[in-house]
């Protein structure tokens, strides 16, 4: 303090006269003015230096004492902390609010997104409006629980109220590699459904998911995940959930009467340089459905199993450029029952259907520009009703745009183009988003 | 055929290695050097970033958390400075030798008195580092209770080789007070810099300089035009000794107001081993305030 206070004097000092002079019309005047205030300045300088000297010089001495102690435990950082809970302001979670809203413009209306569905996927439409759409208000809390379990907790609020996303407990202290992770929580079984969507790197998640899983991927699950890191010497993970299996899309609450779902999963990755890193692993998630989002009218029951496959090169040739590279495939294997609301009559229906998504990120300095591709029915397509293939019409397809600037690590603005021929139809939805994020608070880093 | 694949499976879970060496996992170059040369060819040092690589912008790597599971030991800089990533590799890393409070999690900055503590932080305020400047690399001083700590840890988590750490941290003293003395007849008292970022900070209360400007208007928040314009105009009248920067952050907005402003860059480097000869901590400082002469 006392430093930066001689500092702001000595920078005043030195810099004040020159304006003065600046004033003064004779050139030769003013250059005499300049070398004595030169002269009176560098005795100043040469005084105050000497006071700075001699002041740090007090100030070392007086820490020295200090040091010592340190050396045993560390110093206490809010050692002046008081009042009625005393310390437990130190020992409140880590809270966070991420706020997710944006702009929505279409050439279609709100009525026609709302019916848009995928044909032959699900009867689901769009949810977001033209002009100010909300999705979420994130709340994000997370502590240590004691020495043996970290928690967390995901609250998005919506317009519709406040939503348990995600609550669960993780090992902290078990050996060997082994962690278990249970409650409520967004499976690992592949990459864009563990994200939340304030970290995708567009507006909306991937084609295959949303006509596979949903809007938001899988979603928050009720369940146990148990994973195995060895230590080899390449990174592999290993893990297997166990979950309730209430996805609308691919499980459905009443598909059994107790947990109907699990996954099986693998990740590797290596570093291809210094610079670059590759993240890849195959998936496997299966389990009973019994819904009503397949065909319109009807019901569904019986079994799936959704084959997943991810890869993700990243490479950072500066630090100011970052390449992203990201790719899923995934494919549906679906049998059961179809039975119409109407009529009840029961049709066997078997589906084998595909998808995938490759997207491109490069990020420079704040700037982020992205691509993406997305399409269905790669190579698997075939929708067997009552043994009779149906012809569900052209094939889906989506291709997107973005822009982003992040003001600071807390701040995103994107502006998004999707041109989406999902619905199997002539017309395209021509969409353009202009989204917003902000954080506050402290947030858990993102996982790679 | 399953009597091969049970033999490969036991082999891999033999095969995790039961090393004698202490292995130790360091965040940031310096830390991995230090350790190096206290911990001889009885550790094994894996260091996560390289020497280039900005320590404010780092991802947690599989690779960083592979190496975390294999750790008995992980030093880190801390005051925050691998708040980003670091959390995430000692969750994910499944491995409890490691975590806040066991004798394998060793926070450097406990044996620093840091410096720039903010009496009050909001974000308004850019990328403060609320527990004060963490970038305390360059104040032998603090580096030498650091070191000072970094035996101790060591001589208590593998008791049989105490000694040897011991002897290494009394090499590493006698370098230390020949260095210091030679430092400070480099004459740097008084000198006066501008920098682009809070990163040299800890070399004013070491070797009385003084900061009198910063291109960044507030940590992590690039410069304005209107910013940079003011500045140049300070730097033409008030002549600083030099623009300090590193040469992967703020460099090319360096050169721009040095060639505008007449005031000579230097190039620092940011840690031990982005630049040629700066090996280990010792050279490092020799290279920085060489460089300042």
């Amino acid at each position: 303090m006392r430093r930066s206070v001689f500092l702001t004097i000595l920078y005043l000092a030195v810099v004040t006269p020159f304006f003065q002079a600046h004033a003064a019309d004779n050139i030769a005047a003013r250059l005499n003015t300049l070398e004595t205030e030169l002269g009176r300045q560098s005795e100043i300088i040469r005084q105050q230096q000497q006071t700075i000297n001699s002041l740090q010089q007090e100030l070392t001495e007086m820490k020295t004492p200090e040091v010592q102690p340190a050396r045993q435990s560390a110093p206490p950082l809010n050692a002046g902390i008081s009042g009625l809970f005393g310390a437990s302001a130190l020992t409140n979670p880590n809270i966070s609010l991420v706020l997710d809203t944006f702009a929505y413009t279409s050439d279609l209306t709100t009525d026609e997104l709302e019916n848009r569905g995928i044909p032959g996927y699900t009867t689901s439409g769009l949810e977001q409006r033209n002009g100010f759409n909300l999705r979420a208000a994130e709340l994000f809390l997370f502590a240590p629980v004691d020495p043996y379990f970290n928690l967390y907790a995901a609250l998005p609020v919506t317009e519709e109220g406040v939503e348990l996303e995600e609550v669960y407990a993780v090992t902290t202290a078990l050996a060997e590699g082994w962690q278990v992770k249970g409650g409520k929580f967004k499976s690992n079984f592949s990459r864009l459904d563990a994200q939340h969507p304030h970290a995708w790197d567009f507006y909306d998640i991937a084609l295959p998911y949303r006509a596979l899983l949903g809007d938001e991927g899988l979603g928050g699950e009720k369940g146990v995940q148990l994973t195995w890191l060895p230590a080899w010497p390449i990174y592999t993970q290993f893990g297997a959930e166990v979950f309730q299996g209430e996805n609308d899309l691919l499980f459905g609450a009443d598909a059994g009467s107790g947990p109907h779902a699990c996954s099986l999963f693998v990740k590797s990755s290596v570093d291809t340089t210094d610079n670059s890193t590759l993240y890849f692993g195959p998936s496997v998630l299966f389990g009973k459905t019994r819904n009503s989002t397949v065909v319109a009218g009807a019901e569904f029951d019986g079994d799936s199993a959704l084959y997943g496959l991810e890869a993700v090169w990243k490479w950072k040739p500066t630090n100011s450029q970052k390449v992203t590279l990201q790719s899923e495939y995934l494919y549906l294997d679906q049998d059961g029952t179809l039975t119409d609301a109407e009529t009840a009559q029961a049709d066997a229906l078997c589906r084998r259907q595909d998808g995938f998504y490759v997207q491109g990120i490069y990020q420079w300095q704040r700037w982020r520009f992205g691509v993406r591709y997305d399409m269905l029915e790669l190579f698997a397509d075939s929708f067997e009703r009552a043994g009779q293939e149906q012809d569900m019409g052209a094939t889906p397809w989506r291709a997107t745009g973005a822009i982003e600037h992040n003001l600071s690590e807390f701040t995103r603005i994107r502006l998004q183009y999707n041109h989406d021929r999902s619905s199997r139809d002539d017309r395209g939805n021509d969409e353009a988003i202009l989204q917003f994020l902000y954080g506050i608070g402290a947030h858990a880093g993102h996982s790679f | 055929m399953r009597k091969i694949i049970l033999g490969l499976f036991l082999l891999l879970f033999l095969a995790t290695p039961a090393l004698a060496e202490l292995n130790v996992v360091a965040t940031l170059p310096w830390i991995g050097s230090l350790a190096q040369t206290l911990g001889g060819d009885k550790i094994t040092v894996t260091t996560l970033l390289k020497p280039n690589h900005d320590p404010h912008l780092v991802e947690a790597k599989p690779s960083m958390i592979l190496a975390g599971r294999k750790a008995d030991l992980i030093m880190y800089n801390g005051l925050d400075l691998e708040i980003g990533y670091l959390p995430l590799i000692l969750e994910s890393a499944r491995n409890p030798r490691i975590l806040p409070g066991q004798p394998g999690n060793f926070d450097c900055s406990r044996f620093v008195q840091a410096i720039d503590k903010p009496t009050a932080v909001d974000r308004g305020l850019g990328d403060v580092h609320p527990l004060g400047n963490p970038h305390y690399h360059f104040s032998p001083s603090n580096i030498k209770q650091v070191a000072a700590g970094m035996t101790d840890t060591l001589a208590a988590m593998d008791s049989a080789n105490a000694d040897y750490y011991r002897q290494n941290f009394k090499a590493f003293s006698t370098k230390f007070a020949q260095k210091e003395k030679e430092w400070q007849t480099l004459g740097l008292q008084g000198k006066r810099f501008v920098a682009y970022h809070k990163l040299f900070e800890y070399l004013a209360p070491g070797f009385g300089l003084a900061f009198v400007g910063y291109i960044e208007p507030k940590p992590g928040i690039p410069p304005s035009a209107a910013h940079v314009e003011g500045l140049i105009k300070g730097m033409r009248d008030n002549k600083p000794n030099g623009i300090l920067t590193t040469n992967y952050y703020g460099k090319k907005e360096s050169e721009s107001i040095g060639e505008k402003s007449g005031v000579k860059v230097i190039l620092l480097p940011g840690d031990v081993g982005s630049m040629a000869g700066t090996d280990d901590w010792f050279a490092f400082m020799d290279t920085v305030l060489t460089a300042l002469k």
